[in-house]
């Protein structure tokens, strides 16, 4: 049993850690703002889930499980509404938009 | 000296941008990556020659620079006198580092017995089942008052510099290029209404929790500022206003400032003249113990909390 949590939890933890190396590979690959954003969206939803859920497997079940769930809540609360945000205040002041991505006239 | 490909495809490989990064020939980052140039406009060409002119006229008719023997001899007297400062303070420096004890030495004065008492006689003394707890707010209380006198100053200076008149402030709304900004979103506003109650609560959380566990005053109170500025952000300043303004402000702040600087100087002075303070310590564990710690821990919070918004508030618009 033991040998098995240590196996599922560096496994969580090594996808986990993948993911944050395509997150940091596509905020470096891609140019234009939105799609960077897009990359780094990846490793702080799904990368950090991962590697908290790892990190759960390890510690059990216990109160310290509860709180890294709580954690990931937050996160996944947190991270889209900035992401949006981001994302508002570029199509709001970009006055060249067209140029990137198809608009849909209104 | 062979070559399998042709120099146009080798152009195409991996190996070839490698070592054109390598030998910096090229930077990978240049015309791909959005860069742009923050545009500046500084004051144009005549109004600097104007400065010039200005300057040289006060110096010519104030100072009368060419005939003044007092302020040629202060001119040179001030340079010897600089150089003179700088070659002591560097060798008081140089003799103070040459006294220092050397490294690992066991008689070092940094070894004694102040770090064994707290650790021993901690928990005894000042009732904080959280050790760093009870030494900053009791044995170096002092030095927590200038950390909140700190804070305190200093957002008193950026008030004097960045605080405008409402007038300026309804003009400058006009202007401002923040009316671009995302305002009353309705995603952020529905997340904001889930978060804010849970982070204000463990804000409290861990401020009254300080003496019991991780945490105290300076966290928690960083934690309510933030919950203070996601809500500033979501709802924006006019909702803000009705229960956090310029009044509340000033009387939390205040009343939390003097409010630490009476209970400890209560504290320092019973203890300094040996008397008994009748601050009960109560079982160590329990949330209402540990004597001066938890209202100081919540004036603390308190203080911090109000800086960060303070901080937020003034530098995004300039006023609270």
């Amino acid at each position: 049993m033991e040998w098995l949590q240590f196996v599922l939890g560096t496994v969580f933890l090594l996808t986990g850690l993948v993911i944050f190396g395509i997150q940091i590979f596509g905020v470096f690959r891609f140019h234009y703002v939105l799609n960077r954003m897009h990359a780094a969206a990846i490793g702080d939803t799904l990368g950090l889930g991962v590697s908290l859920i790892g990190l759960m497997i390890f510690s059990g079940w216990n109160f310290v499980t509860l709180k890294l769930f709580l954690i990931i809540l937050f996160l996944w609360c947190s991270s889209p509404v900035s992401s949006h945000l981001v994302s508002r205040l570029e199509a709001g002041t970009n006055e060249r938009l067209e140029e990137h991505l198809e608009v849909e006239e209104k | 000296m062979s070559r399998r490909k042709t120099n146009k495809e080798y152009e195409h490989t991996f190996a070839f941008r490698f070592f054109r990064w390598l030998n910096g020939e090229k930077d990978p980052y240049l015309n791909e990556v959005e860069m742009k140039p923050q545009h500046y406009e500084g004051p144009s060409d005549e109004t600097k020659a104007e400065w010039e002119r200005e300057h040289k006229e006060m110096l010519e008719r104030v100072y009368d620079t060419e005939h003044n023997a007092l302020l040629k001899f202060s001119r040179i007297a001030y340079r010897v006198a600089a150089v003179l400062f700088c070659i002591m303070l560097v060798a008081v420096l140089l003799i103070t580092v040459s006294y220092l004890p050397p490294v690992g030495n066991p008689n070092n004065p940094a070894d004694n017995v102040v770090a064994e008492r707290y650790i021993e006689k901690g928990l005894k003394e000042t009732g904080a089942v959280n050790i760093v707890s009870g030494m900053i707010l009791t044995y170096r209380a002092f030095d927590t008052f200038g950390e909140t006198n700190v804070l305190f100053i200093a957002t008193t200076c950026v008030m004097v510099l960045l605080m405008l008149d409402d007038a300026i402030l309804k003009r400058q709304e006009v202007k401002n290029d923040r009316r671009f900004e995302p305002k009353n979103d309705a995603i952020l506003q529905v997340i904001a209404m889930i978060l804010c109650p849970i982070i204000f609560i463990f804000g409290i959380y861990v401020i009254l929790n300080g003496h019991l566990g991780p945490g105290g005053g300076f966290s928690g109170g960083a934690i309510m500022g933030a919950g203070l500025i996601l809500y500033v952000s979501a709802f924006g300043f006019k909702s803000t206003q009705r229960f956090f303004n310029e009044e509340v402000y000033k009387v939390a702040k205040i009343t939390a400032l003097c409010m630490y600087g009476l209970i400890g100087s209560y504290f320092y002075f019973t203890g300094g003249n040996g008397i008994e303070n009748h601050i009960p310590l109560g079982i160590p564990g329990h949330i209402l113990s540990s004597g001066i710690i938890l209202p100081i821990n919540i004036c603390v919070g308190l203080e911090v909390a109000c800086t960060m918004y303070a901080f937020y508030a003034l530098f995004r618009r300039g006023g609270l």
